[in-house]
């Protein structure tokens, strides 16, 4: 059974027909009223349907160009699947090879490239020395290199000689 | 795509890391200190002076090394300090890092609380450094230091 207002939507679009029809007018409490209102109702309807041509006359336009877009992505998506891009599983392991690759032949060649010659590198060196001149005025140091052995010698004289028992654990 | 790229990295990190901490790797510096001398009774030289006994005889004349203080460290960080002591002398030894593959010491000869001597040195892993100390009795004293 129809409710009042689906009858009244009814009414107003001119649905309502005989008996219906009849019933319905008779139950409205002011049917001129009821009749200014469906006139209103009938000419917005129809400015409203005058206004929404344009639109209408673009929407397959823009459902062409929707249309469009989605073939474009479709034929597009199977050479780059999403979530993968360039770096796939081959591709980093081999990336990963190449970049250990280059990096143990730049240590090798840097480890070729140090100078094997120069001996005194691979000598310990001694960067300074210091006595304390009130302890031992007449304390000299000189700094020499057994190269043959690779001993560095720090040799200090005229500290203060001491007696045998200094010799103890 | 982004996450893998960060593994690549995280890996090549690790590798560059894992080869140079293999490179470094922990040393022990062996210092000693040494009686020189051509008196007492016999003894066998220390072990650790074997390397270098030859040199040690020919530099300074005495047939007899008789060890009275040493020390022994491992360097994790090259920052460590250490003690080598007799009943007279200490050697006091600052490790200050590493330069050219050689560590840096501040080393101080302490006979009982006065400083003998103070020095810097940069001691190369195949080189030990000798010092010759102040004359005790009819021997030498004798300060070894190495990496061992």
């Amino acid at each position: 059974m129809k409710t009042f207002e689906e009858k009244w939507t009814a009414w107003i679009d001119d649905q309502l027909t005989g008996r219906e029809l009849e019933e319905f007018e008779a139950s409205l409490p002011d049917k001129a009223a009821a009749q200014e209102e469906k006139q209103s109702a009938k000419k917005l309807g129809s400015l409203l349907r005058e206004q929404m041509v344009p639109v209408l006359n673009n929407a397959d336009f823009f459902s062409h160009q929707l249309r469009e877009r989605l073939d474009h992505e479709g034929r597009r998506s199977p050479a780059h699947p999403a979530g993968t891009g360039w770096w796939t599983i081959r591709r980093l392991l081999w990336s990963g090879a190449t970049a250990l690759a280059i990096f143990v032949v730049c240590a090798v060649m840097v480890i070729r490239t140090k100078p094997a010659s120069d001996q005194s590198e691979y000598l310990t060196q001694i960067l300074n020395y210091r006595v304390d001149p009130a302890l031992s005025p007449n304390a000299t140091i000189t700094m020499f290199e057994k190269k043959d052995e690779h001993v560095t010698v720090l040799w200090v004289d005229g500290l203060r000689s001491l007696p045998p028992e200094y010799a103890t654990k | 795509m982004e996450r893998r790229a960060l593994l690549l990295i995280a890996i090549l990190t690790i590798a560059l890391m894992s080869s140079s901490v293999a490179t470094r790797g922990e040393q022990t510096v062996w210092s000693g200190i040494i009686i020189a001398t051509n008196s007492g009774p016999p003894e066998p030289t220390p072990t650790e002076l074997t390397q270098i006994e030859a040199t040690l005889r020919q530099l300074f004349g005495y047939t007899r090394l008789h060890l009275i203080g040493e020390a022994r460290k491992t360097l994790k960080n090259g920052q460590e300090d250490w003690l080598a002591t007799t009943k007279y002398f200490a050697l006091r030894v600052d490790s200050r890092g590493q330069k050219d593959g050689a560590y840096v010491l501040n080393l101080k000869l302490l006979q009982e609380d006065k400083v003998l001597l103070e020095t810097d040195a940069q001691l190369s892993k195949a080189s030990p450094l000798v010092i010759r100390g102040p004359q005790i009795g009819d021997g030498q004293l004798v300060i070894v230091l190495m990496v061992q």
